[in-house]
C-alpha cells in the first residue's frame, strides 16, 4: 500500500468513525432525534431533495452566485491590482485600507446591501465580491512588485517591445501568485455566499438551511449542513486540483 | 504664481505620502458622504449624513443604552475565545507533535476550515437554544480553526534539538509541552488568537443577527427592521471601532509578551 493510499485510509476510517458513532448514538436512541438526525436518513433526504424536491435549483443558484462573485472579483481584482502596483505611491497608501477593510467584520454591514440590493441574489453577490476582491488586489500587486528584473532585463536585451515583454514575461512570472489570490478569493467568496444565503434567508442552499432550521426539520437541517459541507469541501478540492495543473 | 509655490509645495509634498493620500481620500469620501446626505442626490433613505451618524454614536458611547447588548456580546466573543483556544492550543501541539497525526488531521482541518462556520448554527440552536450559548458556540468553532492551525504552524517551526536535549535530560511529556513547545511557539499562537478573535467576532455576531434577544447583532438588525439606518450605520461603526481597539490591546499585549509575534501580524490576512 502506496504512503499516500494509507493516509487517505486513515482519513476516511477517521470520518466514518465518527459517523458510525453518531449514526449508533442516534439509532439507539442515546441522542433524541429532536436534536440529531442519523446520518444516513441526512443522506436519503438530501438525495430526495437532489431528485423530486428543489435542491438542484438552489444548488444551481449558489453556483451562479459564486461565480458571479469570481468573475467580478477576478476582473475587477486584478485591473484595480495591476493600477495599484503602476502608481507605487496609491499602491502603498492603499494597501494598508485594503487590509484594514478586510479584516474587519463588514459582513455585518449586510443589511445596507439589503436595503440598497433588495432581498435577492445580487445583495449576496454584491457584498461578497468585496471578499474576493481584496485578497485578488493584494496577490496581483504583489505579484507584479515581485517579478524578477532579471527576467525583464532579458526581454529588453532581446529589444522586446513593450507589449511582448508584458505578453511573454510579465503574465506568465506573475500568473502564479494571481492564482494563488484567486484560490483565496474563492474560499472567501464560498463562505460569504453561503453564509449570507443562510442569515439572509436568499438565494440557494444556504436558504434551504435557513428555511428548514424556521421550520425545525431536523433531517432536512442535517441533510442542507451535509450539503453546504459537501459543496465547500468539493470546491476546495477543485481548486486545489487546479493550482496542483496550473504550477506544472 | 510664482508667489503660490512656496506655500502649496509643502503641501503637496506631504499629501505624496501614503499617510498623506489616505488622509485624502478618507477626507474626500467623509465630505462627499455628507455632502450626498444633505442634499439627499443619492439614495436618500441609504445615506444619511455623517453628523446624523456621529450623533447616533456619540449616544452609545456616553448613554448606557447599548451595555446590555455590549455585555452580551462580550459574554459570547470572550467565551467564544477561551474554549477555542483551550481546544485549539492543546490539539495543535498534540496534532503537531508528530509528523504522521499532521499529514493524516491537517488536510482533514483545512477542508473543514473552508466550511462557513455560521450554517452550523441551527444545530447550535437545536442543542443549545436561541440565547447567547449558540452564539458563543457558533463564536468558538469559528475561532478554532486559526488558533489550531497556526499553533500546528508553529510546531512545525520548533527546532527538533530543543526536544531532544529536554527528553535526554528526563523532562516528562507534560512538562515538554508546557516548556519546550509553548514557549517556542508562543508567537505564533498569539498570532492565532488575534486572528481566532476576528472570526469569533464575526461568528458571534453574525448569529446574533439571524435569531437573538440581545447583543450588537442583533440591534444591527433590530434598526435594520425599523428602518433607522442612521443608527444602524452608527452601530456598525461603533462594532468596528471596538473589534480594532481589541486587535489593537491584543496586538501590544502580545508584543509585549513576545517579541517573536511582532513579525508574524501579516498571516490575518489569510484567514
Amino acid at each position: 500500500m502506496s504512503e499516500s493510499t494509507r493516509l487517505t485510509a486513515w482519513r476516511l476510517g477517521l470520518i466514518f468513525g465518527a459517523l458510525l458513532i453518531v449514526e449508533t448514538s442516534v439509532r439507539a436512541g442515546w441522542i433524541s432525534t429532536f436534536f440529531l438526525a442519523a446520518p444516513t436518513r441526512a443522506v436519503i433526504v438530501l438525495w430526495q431533495q437532489l431528485l423530486h424536491g428543489n435542491a438542484l435549483v438552489l444548488t444551481g443558484i449558489t453556483l451562479f452566485e459564486i461565480t458571479a462573485c469570481l468573475l467580478i472579483a477576478t476582473i475587477l481584482g486584478v485591473l484595480a491590482g495591476f493600477f495599484l502596483w503602476r502608481y507605487k505611491l496609491i499602491g502603498t497608501s492603499y494597501e494598508t485600507l485594503l487590509a484594514a477593510l478586510f479584516s474587519s467584520p463588514v459582513i455585518l454591514a449586510y443589511p445596507i446591501f439589503l436595503v440598497t440590493f433588495g432581498r435577492t441574489s445580487a445583495a449576496v453577490i454584491a457584498l461578497s465580491s468585496i471578499f474576493g476582491l481584496i485578497p485578488i488586489i493584494i496577490n496581483t500587486k504583489g505579484a507584479f512588485q515581485n517579478v524578477n528584473p532579471i527576467l525583464l532585463q532579458v526581454g529588453a536585451s532581446m529589444n522586446l517591445t513593450r507589449r511582448q515583454l508584458f505578453r511573454h514575461i510579465l503574465i506568465p512570472a506573475v500568473a502564479p501568485a494571481i492564482f494563488s489570490g484567486f484560490r483565496l478569493a474563492l474560499t472567501y467568496i464560498l463562505k460569504s455566499v453561503l453564509g449570507l444565503e443562510y442569515v439572509a434567508q436568499v438565494g440557494g442552499v444556504g436558504m434551504w438551511l435557513s428555511d428548514a432550521a424556521f421550520k425545525f426539520e431536523v433531517e432536512e437541517v442535517y441533510a442542507g449542513l451535509f450539503g453546504t459541507i459537501v459543496l465547500s469541501i468539493l470546491f476546495l478540492y477543485l481548486i486545489n486540483r487546479c493550482e496542483h495543473w496550473f504550477r506544472r | 504664481m510664482a508667489a503660490a509655490r512656496p506655500t502649496s509645495t509643502p503641501l503637496m509634498a506631504r499629501i505624496q505620502t501614503p499617510l498623506g493620500v489616505r488622509a485624502l481620500t478618507l477626507s474626500v469620501l467623509i465630505v462627499g458622504w455628507e455632502l450626498i446626505g444633505r442634499t439627499g442626490l443619492l439614495f436618500p433613505d441609504l445615506f444619511p449624513s455623517i453628523t446624523e451618524i456621529l450623533q447616533s454614536l456619540w449616544i452609545y458611547v456616553t448613554t448606557p443604552v447599548m451595555i446590555p447588548h455590549i455585555k452580551a456580546s462580550l459574554y459570547e466573543v470572550g467565551g467564544a475565545i477561551a474554549i477555542a483556544a483551550l481546544l485549539g492550543i492543546p490539539l495543535g501541539i498534540l496534532w503537531g507533535s508528530k509528523q504522521s497525526w499532521l499529514e493524516i488531521v491537517e488536510p482533514l482541518i483545512l477542508y473543514a476550515a473552508v466550511v462557513p462556520k455560521i450554517v452550523i448554527f441551527p444545530v447550535f440552536i437545536l442543542f443549545l437554544g436561541i440565547d447567547v450559548h449558540s452564539k458563543l458556540a457558533v463564536g468558538a468553532i469559528a475561532a478554532f480553526f486559526p488558533i489550531s492551525l497556526l499553533t500546528i504552524a508553529g510546531m512545525r517551526e520548533v527546532k527538533k534539538v530543543y526536544v531532544d536535549v529536554a527528553r535526554t535530560i528526563g523532562v516528562t511529556p507534560a512538562k515538554i509541552a508546557t516548556h519546550v513547545y509553548l514557549p517556542a511557539i508562543a508567537g505564533q499562537v498569539f498570532t492565532g488568537i488575534r486572528i481566532g478573535l476576528g472570526a469569533a467576532v464575526t461568528g458571534a455576531l453574525l448569529a446574533e443577527t439571524k435569531i437573538a434577544k440581545a447583543g450588537l447583532g442583533f440591534m444591527i438588525v433590530e434598526y435594520y427592521g425599523q428602518f433607522r439606518i442612521a443608527d444602524m450605520y452608527a452601530l456598525l461603526l461603533f462594532i468596528f471601532i471596538l473589534a480594532a481597539l481589541a486587535n489593537w490591546a491584543m496586538k501590544s499585549l502580545f508584543g509585549m509578551l513576545s517579541p517573536i509575534s511582532r513579525k508574524s501580524g501579516d498571516a490575518g490576512m489569510y484567514f
